[in-house]
């Protein structure tokens, strides 16, 4: 039997879109994977180099600083907006850069929340790698930074869970973004620091439930397929 | 020649190898024999330029190795190859793991080119690596993930990690250790043919019968120590020193 899906096609983006106008719900999209996708590209170019010095190295307070990471993969989200609130308000010390209520200022909040992850799990991954191996590079005649590129293929699968793992965290984040980023739409019904988890808590608080359960919807879909690779990846380092 | 003289190497405050001198030629195979835990390990990574001792030199062709620079140093150090007794493979195909010493020889430029490559296919396979895997019986294996190996496969393409960027000198620790007796023949036959092409090789080993089938000098170190170092027939047949005579007899057991 023939189903004609022309008329559902057409029905997809009236679903998607309804109430608003069009291109609202694509905008929150565009916005919520912008800020996450360049907050977790920072921070993991921030942590990588981190995370590869303290592993080849010993120093003094080295367990110290581990667990200051480890402390910050907890930390409250709505602190971390309160505080990037206040050094990009026009009295703090980036007040002149006039960053409040803008994209800019929710991906600095973003980083803040996305590194402890990423850094942690990479230094796990990194020290994870066979010392043997590296002494391998080293004889085979490798300077220090052949051992470092050694170091970051072997632990591939590490540093992507960790990347993934950051990404997951901000994607699905609604305190800090909410503090910093103001959850504003433009005057023509586009999106400027709203995203998904804003406007689910907008649409929510004022009733719209079947908009903030489409929302919703795409959110989880984007979380779920994110973990899903992060599991399928973990699967894959555990083989080797 | 790579010496070592009068060296001296400590671990936490407990002296390991103790005013050693030490010398390995191109072309002649060196065995370094003694029991486990005796620090034969520690004078493999000082000879390999791996480990600065705490005193004493070490020279490669009459040069002084650790008052170089770091630049000048690793220029030495690429002469050298060494084998744990672990494989240490990489995680990657047997062929990007026995190419891995000339790539990291390359200019960066040609090393970017070779990455790209491989996304797309090989841009072919160098020479000396087919030879060197060619020697330990497993050019079949080329394009094999390295983790799927044997153990004692995985030696073997470690050895021929080693030799694929025709070091003069390659050192090996206990490379036949966790082997069976085939594996173990055909890696005495590949050190037999490193030495043929003029490298010189150190292996150290606590399995006497094996350094009396391929060294020609044998090192006995015993507590910290050379007792002897000397021809392997000398040592073997008609030692001097009267541990070394207990310990080659299977008397002396630590």
């Amino acid at each position: 039997m023939n189903v004609p899906l022309e008329p559902v096609a057409q029905l997809l983006p009236a679903v998607v879109d309804f109430p608003f106008r069009e291109g609202y719900v694509r905008s929150i999209i565009y916005v919520s994977l912008y800020v996450s996708v360049v907050a977790v590209t920072l921070s993991t170019l921030f942590s990588l180099p981190i995370a590869i010095v303290m592993g080849f190295s010993d120093f003094r307070g080295k367990q110290f600083v581990k667990s200051i990471i480890n402390t910050g993969m907890g930390f409250p989200s709505v602190v971390v907006g309160l505080v990037v609130l206040f050094a990009v308000s026009n009295q703090g010390p980036l007040g002149s850069l006039e960053l409040i209520f803008t994209k800019e200022a929710m991906i600095m909040s973003q980083f803040v929340l996305a590194t402890p992850p990423i850094m942690a799990i990479t230094l796990a991954a990194i020290t994870g790698v066979s010392e043997n191996v590296r002494d391998a590079a080293h004889v085979l005649g490798g300077t220090r930074l052949d051992v470092a590129l050694v170091v970051i293929k072997e632990a591939r699968y590490g540093i992507a869970t960790a990347v993934l793992a950051g990404f997951g965290r901000a994607i699905s984040e609604v305190g800090s973004v909410l503090i910093v980023g103001g959850n504003i739409v433009s005057s023509d019904g586009i999106s400027s620091t709203r995203t998904l988890t804003t406007a689910i808590q907008l649409e929510a608080r004022q009733g719209q439930y079947d908009t903030a359960m489409v929302l919703g919807a795409v959110l989880v879909t984007i979380v779920l397929m994110v973990n899903a690779i992060v599991v399928r990846l973990g699967d894959e380092g555990a083989m080797r | 020649m790579v010496r070592l003289s009068n060296v001296t190497h400590a671990f936490g405050g407990e002296t390991v190898i103790e005013n050693l001198s030490l010398s390995v030629d191109p072309g002649e195979v060196v065995a370094i024999i003694g029991p486990s835990g005796v620090g034969k390990t520690t004078i493999l990574r000082i000879i390999a330029l791996f480990l600065e001792p705490n005193s004493g030199s070490v020279t490669l062709g009459g040069q002084g190795v650790w008052s170089l620079s770091e630049d000048e140093r690793l220029r030495l150090r690429r002469r050298i190859g060494m084998v744990f007794q672990e494989a240490s493979l990489f995680d990657a195909t047997v062929e990007r793991n026995v190419e891995y010493g000339l790539r990291v020889r390359e200019s960066w430029r040609d090393r970017l080119r070779d990455e790209l490559w491989s996304v797309v296919g090989s841009n072919g396979t160098p020479e000396s690596v087919t030879e060197a895997l060619d020697l330990v019986g497993l050019s079949d294996k080329l394009h094999q993930e390295a983790r799927s190996l044997s153990g004692g496969e995985a030696q073997r393409v470690s050895f021929a990690r080693a030799l694929a960027y025709e070091p003069d000198y390659l050192l090996l620790d206990e490379p036949t250790s966790d082997l069976d007796p085939r594996n173990t023949d055909l890696i005495e036959d590949a050190v037999l043919e490193a030495r043929d092409r003029d490298i010189g090789v150190g292996i150290a080993t606590h399995d006497m019968h094996q350094a009396e089938r391929i060294a020609d000098r044998v090192a006995v170190i015993l507590g910290g120590g050379i007792a002897e170092f000397g021809p392997a027939k000398q040592v073997f047949e008609n030692p001097a020193d009267e541990r070394t005579a207990k310990f080659v007899s299977g008397e002396l057991v630590y």
